[in-house]
């Protein structure tokens, strides 16, 4: 169920402006209600989309992190941090 | 009767919008499409029946069927903030859509249903080149491609067929396009993405044998290749092309006036007209 939290939050971003305000202003604040991991927390304060998409959080939608700006991510961070996954060739993380 | 006069496969990248509104009427998105809107407009539709993947907008993961038509009066899009498309209103049919959805159930496709609902860009950036005008009632039909498991390209293919079925049972005289919306290799968002670009293609070699196959008319070729692991092979979003499968389907496997292809892109702008 955290997952879905995940992709959840990140169609959220998308979807609610206020909400999407929120995570580029304070995202530890905007994430404290929400019903995630520890690490699903860390992870997303950090950017790490990598360790994220390795969890198995959708791409697609955690594209929309990168697309807005939030969490301190941007087109090329995420790019750079994303491609840095090593995947088979269906796109399932490997290693 | 409803008859089917044209099919269509059209890619719906979001960001082609903005690129037309900054490159002008010559550059070559805008030529494609062109293309495609005078060779629609000249088939004079009273409907437009369109298979897509939603992006998870429409439904999302805590409710997400394999196969369902958008059953209501009107539409509404964008749901996604694709740049430079404006806020739309899309008419539709809600007793022909009720009436397809009703016959391929019958006919043993286990199909869900929208109603008071929204699209992505994947059906509105087409349209916003082909029908901007958006007098042409579409009725959208959702294919799942992007979250596995994926239904299977054969059956994707048999549904296109009951859809014709149905469409050719409604006992009004309408003229109905069917359109396929969807890339044949495209990674959003994801690992295999090019440098420093929010989306790839991973296997642009699949994306040109799909191409090939159009054009030779080889769908039986197609549908075989066209397995799970080939379709996520060619991205996330590489099960888009099941929308094309299913337009196939329902015009019944006929030769193509032209698939023009976009390689960088993974996709192809395809016409299937015969009158």
């Amino acid at each position: 169920m955290s997952i879905f939290a995940v992709n959840h939050l990140c169609r959220e971003v998308l979807r609610d402006h206020a909400f999407r305000a929120a995570m580029k202003s304070d995202p530890a604040k905007a994430l404290a209600p929400l019903d995630l991991s520890d690490d699903e927390r860390r992870a997303l304060l950090a950017g790490d989309v990598g360790t994220l998409y390795r969890m198995g959080v959708n791409a697609f939608l955690m594209n929309y992190l990168a697309r807005f700006e939030v969490c301190e991510l941007n087109v090329k961070i995420y790019n750079q941090r994303m491609r840095a996954v090593k995947v088979d060739e269906i796109g399932q993380p490997v290693g | 009767m409803a008859q089917i006069v044209a099919g269509f496969g059209v890619p719906h990248t979001p960001i082609f919008p903005h690129f037309v509104k900054r490159d002008g009427p010559d550059c070559e998105i805008a030529k494609l499409f062109g293309a495609q809107k005078a060779q629609l407009a000249a088939e004079r539709p009273d409907l437009i029946v369109m298979f897509d993947t939603d992006h998870l907008n429409t439904f999302f993961l805590d409710s997400l069927p394999i196969f369902a038509v958008g059953i209501d009066r009107i539409f509404k899009a964008p749901n996604d903030e694709p740049r430079d498309v404006p806020n739309y209103i899309v008419p539709s049919m809600l007793d022909v859509a009720a009436h397809i959805r009703s016959a391929v159930v019958a006919a043993g496709f286990d199909v869900g249903m929208t109603q008071n609902y929204s699209v992505d860009h994947s059906v509105i950036v087409p349209l916003h080149f082909l029908t901007p005008d958006m007098t042409v009632p579409v009725i959208p039909f959702f294919i799942s491609g992007h979250v596995p498991p994926l239904p299977s390209a054969q059956r994707c293919h048999a549904l296109g067929r009951a859809v014709a079925h149905a469409i050719e049972s409604w006992p009004v005289p309408l003229r109905v396009v069917i359109m396929g919306s969807g890339s044949f290799s495209l990674e959003v968002g994801g690992p295999r993405m090019a440098p420093g670009r929010s989306d790839g293609v991973p296997d642009p070699d699949w994306a040109m044998r799909v191409v090939n196959y159009l054009e030779e008319q080889k769908i039986d070729r197609l549908i075989a290749e066209a397995t799970q692991h080939q379709l996520l092979k060619a991205g996330n979003v590489g099960g888009e092309l099941l929308n094309w499968i299913a337009m196939l389907g329902a015009i019944g496997d006929r030769k193509p006036d032209y698939v023009a292809p976009q390689m960088q892109n993974g996709h192809a702008y395809g016409v299937w007209r015969w009158n």
